[in-house]
């Protein structure tokens, strides 16, 4: 096995997506820093390998990828010793992939990124309402896929878990997930949390966190 | 082979990429419309079947499926003679996956929702201009995908990245025309993917009536 490298920043959600599809899988990995605020991601070499400039990036086997969701996939099929986490029948599979592409639409475009993107590009400082409409919008759906299920896409844990959990759990920096109303989603929260290496996206959700508060930002009342 | 239902409307992209796969692939499937304006989606029995109330919704054999970019990989997986639309091997499924995840976020959220949501659900018929430089921002990487000689997305291949690719764009072309001498891997890309078969009716027209839709009810960019 060649050395894997992945690319990124710990306050990203779909960098953490990865970095717990990694622990979980328990391969060995560089891990590269690329400063998202020093432009590092912009530079020449960062856009030959991904011309989409974002992170998560991974090397592996000579080859450059990116998505993290695509990231997350390819690492399971590769190295993972079973499919319990991205599951080969057909049926299951498409409720994984329903969810990663939930995540990578409904989340973390319109809910996260509508919001961070003004915020560390243009400098704005308030939050309009309609964005704390599409948080509400995410956790309303979240709780209803828990509804009969442990686990985001059924019944045990799968990639879907880990790129969900990233972006959800740095939403609430915006909007708190109100305990006595997300019952499941607060539950599933907390099952993730018992995972060992869940460390892997506590950190970077704190440093996000911090990143937010810093700069003052408040939500349009 | 179990019953293949496609729920939707033509003016959806997602809706017409599952349309250009499935014509791909061959298939026979029922069409039933959910109207959207009307609040279809929100019926009790669609709800029950899925909670996200989105469409294109596949039912095969009763099993039911939401999400275009999951329809599209469930049915080449299950019905594919081979695995070119889709393919098995790690680092080019990497590429379509990404390529459908860029679709999925930065082209249909960010840009095609991003529009027609407020525009559709809250009568916003102003646009901010920032939403249209969106749409050009989008442009611009997937010029940057298309690789010098390559002829699709991922390669020299057709893949399901190209039937959600250009369900989207083929929808903003109203709102941001694709200029050749600005754009010309990306004009070559969607010429190409004109012609393919059945195009038209599997994605020419519904395009059209989303770019009419929008243009009737847009009053300004702003």
């Amino acid at each position: 096995m060649g050395k894997i490298t992945l690319y990124g920043v710990d306050a990203s959600p779909p960098v953490r997506a990865c970095k717990l599809t990694l622990a979980a899988l328990g391969l060995p990995y560089d891990f590269v820093v690329v400063n998202l605020m020093e432009r590092e991601h912009l530079s020449e070499a960062y856009l030959k390998k991904n011309p989409q400039h974002t992170v998560p990036m991974l090397e592996d086997d000579g080859a450059c990828i990116w998505d993290s969701h695509a990231i997350i996939c390819y690492l399971v099929s590769k190295y993972a010793k079973d499919d319990s986490l991205y599951p080969k029948d057909l049926l299951k599979r498409a409720v994984v992939d329903q969810r990663l592409y939930f995540e990578s639409g409904v989340v973390f475009t319109n809910a996260l990124r509508s919001i961070t993107a003004p915020i560390f590009m243009h400098g704005i400082k308030v939050v309009p309402k309609e964005r704390i409409q599409a948080i509400t919008e995410v956790y309303d759906f979240l709780e209803t896929f828990l509804k009969d299920n442990d686990y985001i896409a059924g019944d045990h844990l799968t990639i879907a878990d880990f790129s969900v959990v990233s972006t959800v759990t740095s939403l609430p920096v915006f909007l708190e997930i109100d305990a006595a109303k997300y019952v499941k989603l607060t539950a599933w929260i907390k099952r993730l949390e018992k995972l060992p290496y869940y460390s892997e996206n506590s950190v970077g959700v704190q440093q996000f966190f911090g990143l937010i508060k810093n700069l003052g930002i408040t939500v349009e009342a | 082979m179990g019953k293949l239902v496609l729920y939707g409307v033509e003016a959806s992209p997602p809706v017409r990429a599952c349309k250009l796969t499935l014509d791909a692939l061959g298939l026979q499937y029922e069409y039933k419309l959910v109207n959207l304006l009307a609040g279809e989606q929100m019926n009790k029995e669609y709800l029950l079947k899925n909670p996200q109330h989105t469409v294109p919704m596949l039912e095969d054999d009763g099993k039911c499926i939401w999400d275009s970019h999951a329809i599209m990989a469930y049915l080449v997986r299950k019905y594919g003679k081979n695995d070119e639309l889709y393919p098995k091997d790690y680092h080019k499924r990497a590429m379509v996956d990404q390529r459908l995840h860029f679709e999925s976020g930065v082209l249909f959220q960010g840009c095609v929702r991003n529009i027609a949501f407020p525009l559709f659900k809250h009568n916003q018929t102003e646009v901010p201009r920032t939403k249209i430089d969106a749409i050009y921002e989008a442009y611009d990487f997937l010029e940057s995908f298309l690789g010098l000689k390559q002829t699709y997305l991922c390669g020299n291949n057709l893949t399901i990245a190209d039937y959600s690719m250009v369900s989207s764009v083929s929808s903003l072309l109203g709102l941001a025309p694709i200029e050749q001498q600005r754009y010309p891997k990306l004009s070559a890309w969607l010429d190409r993917m004109e012609k393919l078969p059945d195009y038209q009716s599997n994605n020419g027209n519904g395009a059209q009536m989303l770019i009419d839709m929008l243009s009737a009810k847009i009053t300004k960019i702003v």
